[in-house]
């Protein structure tokens, strides 16, 4: 087992009343979308929004199909409004 | 370049406008984003922006040269505001210093809105009666599937300013 720490923005933290989403997952969880798809199952309450957000390592976007960081952190972006 | 191109206090415009560099342009767009007393019909009291900071900087710093390079202008100078802010405040400055007017008002123009589509900067909006919420918002995933892209609204927000 290891741990993926989800950082959340926007709605997705107000939804989850939490900055920080930590799961424990699988050694066969391997990508970005694998975490993905195993957070929506541990917290289906945030598994409406995460279709629509970008996912983040360090500062730098990073795809469903990218392999997990190395330091098991993903920032999840929602939709986007500045200006 | 350390410049800042976040900020969490108040934006003074006048540092940013250079005028005392670029003899060589004899034009400056300015546009400067403040906040509104109404969105889409409701009564907003004030608003919160919170961001993904070291992409935002990244993603405004990337827009700035490439608003630089697309329209051939030596100065391009965005600062966004992060934090509380009332009606009247400062959100987001963008300063063009460019040889000849046109290039200045285009530039000006792309670079707002590329900031306003593409950093991951969110704006809260708490109105008159209580309540508040995120304002809908441009996605930023590049790896969206045809399914994701059907169900995906985009709303324009070239009007928000």
């Amino acid at each position: 087992m290891k741990q993926v720490v989800f950082e959340l923005f926007a709605n997705l933290e107000r939804l989850a009343g939490q900055h920080e989403c930590v799961i424990e997952v699988t050694d066969d969880v391997g990508t970005v979308g694998d975490a993905l798809a195993r957070l929506a199952s541990a917290r289906p309450e945030l598994a409406g929004p995460l279709d629509r957000c970008a996912c983040v390592s360090g500062d730098t976007i990073v795809r469903r199909a990218d392999a997990l960081p190395a330091d098991g952190r993903i920032a999840l972006l929602p939709p986007v409004a500045g200006g | 370049m350390n410049r800042d191109v976040l900020s969490h206090l108040p934006v003074a415009v006048e540092p940013l406008l250079e005028l005392e560099a670029h003899p060589e342009c004899g034009g400056l767009a300015l546009f400067v984003g403040t906040v509104r007393d109404h969105h889409e019909g409701r009564s907003v009291r004030h608003l919160a922006y919170t961001a993904h900071e070291p992409l935002a900087a990244k993603i405004i710093r990337e827009v700035e040269q490439a608003t630089r390079e697309r329209y051939g202008v030596p100065y391009v100078r965005i600062v966004h505001r992060l934090g509380d802010l009332s009606i009247g405040d400062i959100a987001i400055v963008c300063v063009v210093r460019a040889p000849h007017r046109a290039e200045a008002f285009d530039a000006c123009r792309y670079a707002v809105d590329a900031v306003k589509h593409g950093a991951p900067i969110w704006k809260e909006e708490f109105y008159t009666d209580g309540s508040s919420a995120f304002v809908e918002g441009c996605c930023i995933r590049d790896d969206l599937d045809e399914q994701a892209s059907r169900s995906h609204h985009h709303h324009s927000h070239t009007s928000h300013g």
